[in-house]
């Protein structure tokens, strides 16, 4: 395959075009080819139109592109929906019923599917998406024994409609000719999406307690936890009443001694602030994911958008510690994930991972075993936990478990040890955490907690730059976006363009130096971001005086895809 | 064995003088003395208001978070380290109004843990306001013609939300309140108690609860839901409150 194959599936809610999707996807994952999938829905379980984009490449990419090659239409409007974005010579896999009209569709190849014949011959119902795949394989040379061996698989224990639709593959395949031959790769990848990366980051940071409320785009992270709990007897998932609970709860397993978290999207998150300072006052370690969707309030609850960056950022009542770490791939997903139980640990303190819509429910394939090796911290020991109490670690028969002179090794005990009493408190207070009002004192609390910010800075590491670093021009994008950026910005670069990418993943201490000289070697600045109003624009000016004169900004709840996002560039350079 | 002085910390209590807070705070000491569970096994969890300084003023792990919120928090606990025996405290406005939500989930939940919530029917630490337990009509710098709204009635919530325990204590009855205490921290699951208490500065005298009070006896069958719901509708009707446990499951 010379280039990159995009297969869009579209059509009602609940006529299987996901299951379609993931299967078929499944089928290149063995093929040895990369893809990056994405899907687009309504907020509706059935009807609607919903499609699926797989984009199956020779390369490791993170973001959609618009050419369409194939579309699955799993219903007549689909065709009309997606006209604008085939290519020409595309093919269209369309019921024979739909009567579509080879005159309205010049140039594309039609495939008509008679789907009411075949479901009377075979005596079934719900086979369309089976017979488009089976008809898919044959036409592009793929062997049907790799799809027949995905179906089975997908189906699992129901091995009786796995065969089902297998047989229902096989008829599809004999109507169509072999036109294409899709060769097959050496590669080994796993295929996963945002919300399975945190999840498996969480899970191999050791994690024992998560708790939330179902809200898109996270849900995922709960199904996949609350099945691991199934296996795994260390690990307690909770859905609770709502997210003023989730938080709470997961504060109260992290001080008893759990690694805890939750997740939620904006809107969950907002009940959450008040326990974000809780947990910072406390110094209760916590890691807390937000998958942003478009708001305000409800929004657009299933599309994406990048609006909560400074909603995260200065949420909450008093200045207090947290940290904001924002992935820009599927891969930091999990990265970002365990680092930031890591930090969430050892400097005790609220951690957010904040991810958006296309992160969380896209997938793509990654060689899994790679990434896990690339942060190694050994989560075996639990840091800052002190077992064994001396003298001098105590006042009056309590714990100064806020010890003020701490050179930035936080310490506490866990309840059930024996004489380390202290009070965990929300109200400010001293070292054994004692309420007070003291001036002095008070001040003493604040310059230990707001002091972690610059231990963290030390320990994070630097930012990409994707290109020459003295390049003219920096495109500068964070989080979902990055994926578009970076592969629009390559095309640029092999058209001789003097141009850079810059991604910024730490929020939370801000890299201000760091940003500051990197920026300050361009001669333009262009920030790409899915919002209204620039928020990392913002936080950058706040932090290093840079101010960005040009901007390509988009908040209609869509992603950029490559090829928006290059011809948006091209203009500006 | 335990004694009274092992719970004592540096601080005392700064609560009104004679407050029915100084009598709970006694109860749980006594309760725990009396059942003998290790100090560094007991956590103390509370929210905001007068009554959540408790854990201040107890040497055990105490943790005080936030107004309404020490339900979660002491499931959390209690679910991560299933050794540990967890109290959470409520006020009335604590934990009927702002911590509503939490209580009727925690009694579906039945996670073992005590709950008490000391009751007086007023917002103390905001100075006098009424709050989700004042009886309607009552005047108070927010309500200067009379509340308007029902009281809550806690008892009934609590065994329509599928609570298993649901027992009520009165601050002035020392010997009362720790036996039921002590109940309640044995029991296997969410144990509430809601413990009527006079607010000598804003609220109800402590004369008010005198001629109001009796004890159920061993007549009355706890195990029974319907009339357990009865009773702990009844003192609507009487303005005479039971006090015990009003419903358990066998």
């Amino acid at each position: 395959m010379k280039k990159d194959l995009v297969v869009r599936i579209g059509g009602e809610a609940g006529l299987g075009l996901a299951a379609a999707a993931d299967i078929l996807a499944k089928v290149f994952v063995r093929l040895g080819y990369h893809i990056y999938s994405s899907k687009e829905y309504a907020s509706q379980i059935k009807g609607g139109h919903n499609y699926h984009t797989l984009r199956i490449t020779n390369s490791n990419v993170s973001a959609d592109v618009n050419d369409v090659e194939v579309l699955f239409a799993f219903s007549k409007d689909t065709i009309a929906k997606h006209y604008e974005f085939m290519k020409k010579k595309g093919i269209i896999f369309v019921d024979d019923s739909f009567n579509v009209n080879e005159e309205d569709n010049k140039n594309l190849v039609l495939i008509k599917i008679p789907v009411k014949k075949l479901e009377q011959e075979l005596q079934e119902k719900g086979i369309v998406n089976a017979l488009f795949l089976g008809a898919f394989v044959k036409y592009f040379g793929i062997k049907s024994s790799i799809l027949e061996e995905v179906i089975k698989e997908f189906f699992k224990e129901k091995a009786g409609q796995g065969e089902r639709n297998s047989k229902a593959a096989r008829e599809a395949e004999k109507l169509v000719e072999r036109v294409e031959e899709i060769e097959a790769h050496n590669n080994k990848f796993d295929f996963l999406s945002g919300n399975d990366a945190v999840t498996l980051g969480a899970l191999d940071a050791g994690l024992k307690f998560h708790v939330q409320y179902p809200m898109t785009p996270v849900s995922a992270i709960l199904h996949n936890l609350a099945k691991e709990a199934e296996k795994n007897k260390e690990l307690k998932v909770m859905q609770v009443e709502d997210e003023i609970a989730v938080i709470n709860m997961a504060i109260g397993a992290s001080y008893a001694g759990a690694r805890a978290m939750c997740a939620s999207s904006g809107g969950g998150f907002a009940l959450m602030i008040e326990a974000m300072g809780l947990a910072s006052m406390a110094e209760v370690p916590l890691v807390v994911v937000e998958g942003q969707r478009p708001g305000p309030s409800t929004g657009l609850p299933t599309k994406t958008e990048q609006g909560d960056l400074k909603f995260v950022l200065y949420s909450g009542t008093g200045d207090f510690p947290h940290v904001v770490l924002a992935p820009a791939n599927i891969e930091e997903c999990y990265t970002e994930t365990k680092r930031a139980f890591y930090l969430a640990e050892k400097y005790q303190l609220p951690v957010l991972v904040l991810i958006d819509k296309q992160l969380a429910e896209s997938f793509k394939t990654l060689s899994f075993h790679d990434e896990s090796r690339k942060l190694s911290i050994d989560f075996s020991k639990k840091y800052g936990v002190k077992i064994k109490l001396e003298d001098k670690d105590l006042r009056n028969g309590l714990f100064k478990r806020y010890q003020v002179e701490n050179d930035g090794v936080y310490e506490r005990t866990l309840p059930g040890t024996e004489n380390g009493f202290y009070t965990c408190a929300g109200d400010e207070h001293d070292e054994v955490g004692e309420i007070i009002e003291e001036q002095e004192i008070r001040i003493k609390m604040m310059k230990r907690r707001m002091n972690k910010l610059d231990y963290i800075a030390k320990e994070l590491p630097l930012q990409e730059i994707y290109g020459e670093k003295n390049a003219e021009i920096t495109v500068v994008g964070w989080g979902s976006t990055s994926g578009a950026i970076i592969e629009a910005v390559e095309r640029l670069q092999k058209q001789g363009k003097s141009i850079n990418a810059f991604i910024v993943k730490y929020m939370r201490p801000f890299m201000s130096e760091e940003v500051g000289n990197v920026l300050g070697k361009a001669k333009k600045l262009i920030l790409v971001e899915n919002n209204y109003s620039a928020q990392l624009g913002g936080l950058i000016q706040e932090k290093t005086m840079i101010r960005f004169e040009e901007t390509i900004l988009r908040y209609d709840g869509k992603n950029f895809s490559v090829d928006e996002l290059y011809e948006e560039l091209k203009k500006k350079c | 064995m335990l004694t009274l002085k092992d719970f004592q910390r540096e601080e005392q209590p700064n609560w009104c003088p004679t407050c029915g807070n100084f009598g709970i705070i006694l109860s749980v000491k006594k309760a725990l003395m009396e059942l003998n569970v290790p100090q560094e096994e007991t956590v103390l969890v509370s929210g905001v208001g007068c009554f959540a300084k408790l854990p201040y003023w107890i040497k055990a792990y105490g943790f005080v978070g936030l107004h309404g919120r020490s339900l979660p928090v002491a499931q959390g606990v209690k679910l991560a380290n299933s050794k540990l025996k967890v109290i959470a405290f409520g006020g009335d406005g604590d934990g009927y109004g702002e911590g509503g939500n939490h209580f009727i989930h925690a009694c579906r939940r039945n996670v073992n843990i005590a709950y008490f919530v000391h009751n007086n029917g007023v917002f103390g630490l905001t100075t006098g306001q009424y709050s989700p337990t004042s009886k309607k009509g009552t005047k108070s710098k927010s309500s200067p013609s009379g509340s308007e709204e029902m009281p809550v009635n806690p008892l009934a919530l609590a065994i329509a939300s599928g609570a298993k325990f649901v027992a009520r204590a009165y601050s002035g009855d020392p010997k009362g309140l720790v036996e039921i205490m002590k109940k309640a921290i044995e029991y296997e699951g969410f144990a509430f108690v809601d413990i009527m208490q006079s607010c000598i500065t804003f609220g109800k005298e402590h004369d008010y609860f005198k001629d109001k009070i009796y004890h159920l006896d061993d007549s009355y069958d706890a195990s029974d839901k319907v009339k357990a719901m009865g009773k702990a509708l009844d003192y609507e009707e009487t303005e005479r409150f039971a006090l015990g446990i009003i419903y358990q499951e066998l």
